[in-house]
């Protein structure tokens, strides 16, 4: 399915100049942004500087957007590659993590080490950004490999290789997890 | 744990909702950014003068470069062949010459080749050596987990597990340092970590 015409109408707006058209593209598709970059970061903040990061980026190459695939895979795919360049997330994580454990409150916001379920974004944590990337694009967004691969800029081959290697290092810190709490 | 159970409990986690508020505020937020930022360039209106300088730098640098291995290279033949891609001053010197731009350093019949990527994106790891022949044709490389190259004619993904294993992996076969007999369709592969050189 393609874009619909009031999305073809805010994209030319925007190329325009028209701040508020742009701001209608984001009010379509910020959820499924925040969702990708929380899935990414696994923290709320880093979503949120991510998911500017991303609608940033998009604007300023709104110019390259051909329109031959939907906007919102191409927006997917500009915040998809911001999530992997986004060099100082690492170092954030690390602080997160040290944070959380060092507090007992969960805060409403932010999900904590012990809430219920946190092992499995803790998990997806420990993952190379490359596999984790795989893990949220085929499993979370329903991307088959093929799609993934024209997503990530790499072949299917290398999907389906992140893919298994990434399901192989959950299952291990799954299961180890799951064992030590029951 | 099987696969499904997998699927299962990576599915049940949900992405905290977020206030109404919010949602309102976001998009004025980075409406507000981008005016802050300088302005999208009209179509057509491309700066080319600091592409071409860029382009020309690289060249120039990969030319250096080339210069530099081939002198290593000269020294160092006589003994190893291959022993250039696994000296750490070389790569070091490579590696901060190109921050972040190095995909790999390929070394074949044809001499040293230098892969670098458009962008600063190449994250730094543990660098990787590879050394692949189909038949006669060999070639070595160094370069980086989630490369894909193409060696011997062929293209290949090379991966780093959490174990500093090496998995290279084509369109028709796949090969692992912990299973180095298994299918690697008539190639001879042999690769490892190089995990203690210091960069």
């Amino acid at each position: 399915m393609g874009d619909t015409d009031e999305e073809k109408t805010w994209v030319l707006q925007s190329r325009n100049g028209d701040p508020a058209a742009f701001e209608s593209l984001i009010r379509a598709h910020q959820c499924m942004i925040h969702s990708l970059t929380f899935r990414m970061t696994g923290s709320m903040a880093d979503a949120e500087d991510l998911a500017q990061e991303a609608f940033i980026r998009a604007y300023r190459q709104l110019d390259s957007y051909q329109g031959t695939a939907k906007f919102s895979s191409w927006l997917y795919r500009i915040a998809v590659n911001a999530c992997l360049n986004w060099r100082q997330r690492e170092m954030r994580r690390d602080q997160i993590y040290t944070q959380w454990a060092e507090s007992n409150a969960v805060s409403q916001s932010e999900p904590g080490p012990d809430a219920p379920g946190w092992e499995v974004p803790a998990a997806l944590m420990k993952l190379p950004a490359k596999q984790r990337a795989a893990i949220v694009l085929t499993v979370y967004d329903g991307h088959n490999h093929a799609e993934a691969a024209k997503i990530l800029g790499c072949s299917e081959t290398t999907v389906s290789w992140r893919v298994f290697a990434a399901r192989r290092k959950l299952k291990r810190l799954l299961s180890a997890k799951g064992g030590s709490n029951e | 744990m099987n696969d499904f159970d997998l699927e299962q409990k990576l599915k049940a986690v949900r992405v905290p909702e977020r206030e109404e508020d919010y949602w309102e505020s976001f998009p004025r937020l980075v409406s507000a950014k981008l005016r802050t930022t300088p302005a999208r360039r009209p179509v057509g209106e491309q700066h080319w003068p600091p592409r071409l300088a860029w382009g020309g730098g690289i060249a120039f640098a990969c030319l250096l470069i080339g210069f530099a291995i081939g002198h290593w290279h000269g020294r160092m033949e006589k003994n190893d062949p291959y022993a250039l891609l696994q000296n750490g001053k070389m790569l070091r010197e490579v590696l901060t010459l190109f921050p972040n731009r190095v995909r790999a350093i390929i070394q074949d019949e044809h001499g040293v080749q230098l892969v670098l990527s458009d962008q600063s994106d190449i994250p730094a790891s543990t660098p990787i050596y590879v050394h692949i022949c189909d038949g006669k044709q060999c070639s070595s490389l160094v370069t980086f987990s989630g490369q894909e190259l193409e060696i011997a004619g062929r293209k290949v993904t090379v991966l780093l597990d959490a174990q500093d294993g090496v998995i290279v992996a084509g369109p028709q076969f796949a090969w692992s340092s912990d299973q180095p007999a298994g299918a690697s369709s008539g190639l001879k592969i042999e690769a490892r970590s190089l995990s203690s050189i210091t960069l």
